[in-house]
């Protein structure tokens, strides 16, 4: 919303702080302001004429030679606008004026872009003297339009200078919340300024003749869906001269970032700007008999729209229409959108009707958005316009198009609907303190209450009753009442304390903070992907497909919810490809049957880097004991039992149990998968978190030596260490405290087929020292089930 | 004999001649041994002379030898050490190193500040429906408030959750007041990506419910906050604006200064204000005030650390990751 300071003055007059303070106060209110923008003014050496000839220059195709009159003396011009035309009062540039707009036909205006001003020269054009040049209000720097030459109403003063007409301005674009439709317009930002000044504000439709709805204007209204359009005004105006605008009116629109178009057009859009109130003008001829419709479209009804787009209507859709003189209706445009072209105004309309109605904001909102159209008049209907003003807009619109187009406003007006009754709410000025902690006196929160347009009623101690005003349907509650009073009083006044209270937060890691930090401990950068991907990005993977899609995704890589962590981590490795090493991991949520979230870990490259001597290379089981290292942080056991699993390689591959539970995979990525991102020998595992934690509890440390003794199994190569560990374990003993392989062997020295495992055992007895005899009967057990098994022991 | 046998042993350079000239003098068979042995034959009255020039002899053979020993060892033990020396200066193995996402830096400085101050860290899921992420926190349906929230719908009707808000449901409807939480967490909004919009990025929002918890509070909490992560002192602002699960709303900002313009500066965070009694009224909540704020995490990291583009994030190039060390 673009608010023109100068405008402003227009509601506060001389309450009207300067404009730094303004911009200050428009913030505190919750009106925040964007920006302010300095609007240059026309530029010198331009002044107004009138065209007094015009006629095509022999040789050119476009060109005119048009003699222009300051009202003091003649002068011939060159010009190659369309609406160069005799009786056209227009801008001339006189030789030496410098033009920021010009030689910039394409893109934005020069005044946006900082351009160089050109320098009107006297010069010769197809054998004709050009004494300066007709301007465009782009060339001028004034608007963006540069399809033509400006073009004024009659009563600007020929010869003026248009620097003294046209003057720079400061405007300021604020940026309104959604619930502040009442602030969509001048008198409702003025509004607020008035009430927190405590200064009169001048409501521009202030003793406006509103018709005399009993008088016969010649107009009837048939509303079909009074629910959709509750309220429905139409005035006649006849006789207008629809012609160019007044500078002052042009000059309001470009400030607004409109181009002015006639002046029938230029006063609908200003009064929606000034009040709030969108309106359309038809041209009478247009409406058949005088009658204008509302009613819903019917599916397929075609309209043209001003925009000059043909849209195809749905039968939600509300439309203006007219009886189409064969019995039936034809729409004339989209309500509380925008009008049809070809029954708006155009340059030879004599008499207009101007329509202005309330439209339920949600069917406006719904055809917006099915028709993908973006106005001023919907953006206002959508958040709301205040549901008694269409009378009074109205009455304001005609008088204004009077004043600038001519014409005489009827006396009878044609309405619908009734003035929506007031809602009252129950106010207890005490709540502000209690809940804001300001103390603002009674006496000024009811000014503030009443400068926002609300009537406020005592009805005992502490207890109010506040009937809010129709253009603020944001107040419904006493909450709303406390924020109104709040924000014109001042959050500023707001103190700053510490509430005193009874909780004690329990303590747990929903963020899983020690998992990352252990992992980065362990040597893994943390990454972060996107939760959005795409079929082919999972099937890229072979990751689970897609459960999750939504409906309206940025593009098809991004179409579906990921199912695993691993697409995104071999992404990653495939982006870092210069890198010497990775080890990567990353926790995130993935989506399948149920949202779950998890950690998934990558690694590729030396596990250590020698550099300048031997390093070790990354293997399976370098990363099963990072993993093992995980589990021993978090005081529990891991294990790994093999599966073949999609991605992976078919005999490198894991399911990783976590203290007895199952809680995902490890394995090498599967060479075909590791070759489709350009990947060396990468291990991946994703594991479900939160990873479940053993309790710490204290145990007595064994004192007592352990006995320990070494033997060598061979057995065929398919027999897993895990299987032949159940066997030998088994068969030692109690006593046995550990068992763990020190040497794996497969070779010329065993036969082929088979595999050695060597193993240390360490047995220890809790209170006493084992004897030889005693250990060496656990290990007979051993190998007589190591040789019952089929197994020969290795000497 | 003795010169004889010290030059030998100041001339021993390795341990086993020194041996062997010990096994030479002092052995069974050795020099000395057999002079001793030889002691008998003398007269009587010789002996005992005889036998104290022996024996002095040979406790300064004895000690010559000890002393070479000791003298060989510390040699041995130069040279094992100087054979040990590296060069100190080449680089060392190239290990694994690991670090934290800068995301993951700056929310765990944020949720230290905000445990240290007594809240609950809580977290909840991603994919939402309707009623938690709009309608229980009084986004009307069919209202413009829900286009600030441009959102990823799912073709079941589901959504990615535009604010960690819904959180303040969810908590509500299974915990009873008073309390005090922040929820960090990952939100979604399907809007054009450019160097400072995201499709997804993280918030983090606070939730304080009791007895009369007041504006003040709100504003202290901010302060409090504010002190915490930018340094005491530091100035903060509510403004008035519009947040349907508020009433009264105010976004806040906070002053500081541009590490690149040095230029003291509001620096807009987020939203925050009153519990709107609708919320409230969702989860069947009575006779309780409460203050909520929320803002973005990726702000806080982009703007003190300089980065250009807030797609950085999530490209994952390790070159960006590891410049972010320090702590974990």
């Amino acid at each position: 919303m673009r608010v023109p300071y100068e405008w402003l003055k227009e509601f506060l007059g001389d309450a009207l702080p300067p404009l730094e303070r303004t911009v200050d106060l428009l913030d505190g209110l919750g009106l925040a302001v964007e920006t302010v923008h300095s609007l240059p003014g026309a530029p010198r050496g331009v002044v107004v004429v009138d065209i007094l000839e015009a006629e095509a220059i022999a040789g050119s195709d476009h060109l005119l030679r048009t003699v222009v009159t300051d009202g003091v003396r003649s002068t011939e011009v060159v010009c190659g606008a369309a609406n160069a035309v005799a009786g056209a009062r227009t801008a001339l540039a006189r030789p030496g004026a410098e033009l920021p707009g010009a030689h910039h036909e394409q893109g934005d205006a020069g005044r946006h872009q900082g351009a160089d001003p050109v320098v009107v020269t006297e010069r010769t054009i197809h054998g004709v003297l050009s004494h300066g040049m007709l301007a465009s209000p782009r060339e001028l720097g004034l608007f963006e339009h540069g399809a033509g030459i400006i073009t004024f109403a009659r009563d600007t003063p020929l010869g003026a200078d248009l620097a003294e007409l046209w003057p720079a301005e400061e405007v300021i674009e604020l940026e309104l919340t959604p619930n502040r439709g009442d602030a969509f317009s001048m008198l409702g930002v003025a509004r607020d300024l008035a009430a927190k000044l405590g200064a009169p504000l001048r409501d521009p439709t202030h003793g406006a003749d509103l018709g005399d709805p009993s008088s016969d204007d010649g107009l009837t209204l048939e509303v079909a869906d009074a629910g959709a359009c509750p309220r429905l005004t139409l005035r006649g105006l006849a006789g207008v001269q629809v012609g160019p605008s007044p500078v002052w009116l042009q000059r309001r629109l470009a400030a607004l970032g409109l181009r002015p178009r006639n002046n029938v057009v230029d006063v609908t859009n200003y009064v929606t700007f000034e009040l709030g109130q969108p309106s359309h003008a038809y041209d009478r001829r247009a409406l058949t008999n005088g009658v204008l419709q509302v009613r819903r479209a019917v599916e397929g009804e075609q309209v043209t729209l001003l925009n000059e787009e043909q849209i195809t209507l749905h039968d939600e859709d509300l439309v203006i229409a007219t009886p189409d003189g064969a019995g039936g209706s034809r729409a004339i445009g989209l309500a509380g959108v925008m009008g049809g072209l070809h029954d708006s105004v155009a340059a030879d309309t004599d008499a207009i009707a101007i329509e202005v109605a309330h439209f339920d904001p949600r069917v406006v909102r719904r055809s917006a958005r099915r028709h993908k159209l973006v106005t001023d008049a919907h953006v206002r209907f959508e958040r709301g316009v205040d549901p008694n003003l269409p009378r009074r807009a109205s009455a304001r619109v005609a008088s204004l198009v009077q004043a600038v187009a001519g014409g005489l406003v009827a006396a009878g007006t044609s309405e619908t609907g009734a003035d929506v009754a007031a809602l009252s709410v129950r106010f207890r000025p005490s709540r502000v303190a209690f809940l804001t902690d300001m103390q603002v006196p009674e006496p000024e929160q009811r000014s503030y209450l009443e400068g926002l347009g609300c009537a406020v009623a005592e009805l005992g101690e502490d207890a109010w009753e506040v009937t809010v005003p129709s253009w603020r349907f944001d107040l419904g509650i006493e909450e709303d009442l406390i924020e109104e009073v709040a924000r014109m009083h001042g959050y500023e006044h707001i103190g700053d304390t510490v509430p005193a209270m009874h909780f004690v937060p329990p303590a747990h890691d929903p963020t899983h903070r020690a998992l990352r930090a252990m992992l980065a401990a362990l040597g893994h950068q943390e990454t972060m992907n996107y939760v959005f991907t795409g079929d082919a990005e999972l099937a890229r993977a072979e990751a689970p497909a897609a459960s999750v899609r939504l409906s309206e995704p940025q593009g098809i890589e991004r179409a579906v919810l990921r199912t695993s962590l691993v697409p995104g981590l071999l992404a990653t490795a495939a982006e870092n490809h210069a890198a010497t090493s990775l080890a990567l991991f990353e926790v995130g949520r993935v989506f399948g049957e149920t949202e779950q979230e998890r950690v998934g870990l990558l690694w590729r490259g030396p596990w250590i880097d020698g550099r300048w001597r031997p390093g070790q290379a990354i293997d399976f089981f370098i990363v099963k004991g990072v993993l093992e290292a995980l589990a021993s942080l978090h005081g529990v056991e891991l294990r790994c039992d093999a599966a073949e699993l999609p991605g992976l390689h078919p005999g490198v591959g894991a399911r990783v149990w976590w203290d007895g539970g199952e809680v995902g995979t490890l394995g090498r990525l599967h060479p075909e998968v590791a070759a489709r991102y350009g990947l060396s020998e990468t291990y991946v595992a994703e594991l479900a978190i939160p990873l479940a934690t053993h309790r710490i509890r204290f145990e007595e440390i064994q004192r007592q030596p352990f006995a320990e003794r070494d033997l060598a199994v061979l057995a065929p190569e398919a027999v897993t260490f895990a299987q032949l560990r159940s066997l030998v374990a088994g068969a030692a003993g109690g006593l046995l405290a550990s068992l763990e392989p020190f040497d794996v062997y497969q070779g010329r020295q065993v036969t082929a087929g088979r595999r050695s495992i060597a193993l240390r055992f360490r047995f220890r007895h809790p209170e006493r020292a084992l004897t030889d005899v005693e250990v060496d009967g656990y290990m007979r057990n051993v190998m007589s089930a190591v040789r019952d098994a089929g197994y020969d022991i290795r000497t | 004999m003795l010169d004889e046998a010290l030059h030998d042993i100041a001339a021993a350079d390795t341990l086993a001649a020194l041996q062997d000239l010990r096994v030479r003098y002092l052995g069974k068979k050795g020099v000395l041994t057999q002079r001793l042995k030889g002691l008998g034959q003398l007269p009587q009255e010789e002996r005992r002379e005889a036998g104290r020039l022996v024996n002095l002899d040979k406790e300064k053979v004895e000690r010559a030898l000890d002393e070479r020993r000791a003298a060989l060892e510390r040699a041995g033990m130069q040279a094992e050490l100087e054979r040990e020396r590296v060069d100190v200066t080449l680089p060392g193995s190239g290990l694994a190193h690991g670090g934290l996402h800068l995301l993951t830096l700056v929310t765990n400085r944020l949720l230290d500040v905000f445990t240290s101050l007594g809240y609950e860290v809580v977290g909840g899921p991603e994919l939402e429906t309707d009623r938690y992420n709009f309608e229980a926190l009084n986004f009307p349906p069919d209202h413009p408030a829900r286009d600030a929230q441009d959102t990823f719908w799912t073709t079941d009707g589901r959504l990615l959750r535009t604010h960690t808000s819904p959180m303040q449901v969810r908590y509500m409807e299974t915990h009873e007041p008073p309390f005090k939480i922040v929820v960090p967490g990952r939100v979604f909004r399907n809007e054009a990506v450019d160097a400072t919009h995201e499709a997804q990025f993280h918030q983090l929002e606070a939730l304080v419910v009791g007895e009369r918890i007041t504006m003040a509070d709100l504003n202290g909490a901010i302060k409090e906050m504010a002190a915490a992560f930018f340094g005491e002192g530091t100035r903060t602002r509510l403004q008035p604006t519009f947040f349907p699960f508020v009433e009264p709303g105010a976004e806040f900002a906070i002053e500081w200064t541009h590490p690149r313009s040095g230029k003291l500066e509001w620096l807009e965070l987020g939203g925050s204000g009153m519990v709107h009694p609708n919320v409230f009224k969702a989860v069947g909540y009575e006779n309780v005030t409460g203050f909520a704020f929320g803002f973005g995490i990726e702000r806080l990291a982009l703007v003190p650390y300089g980065i250009p583009d807030i797609r950085a994030f999530y490209q994952g190039d390790v070159r960006v990751l590891q410049q972010f060390r320090g702590r974990l």
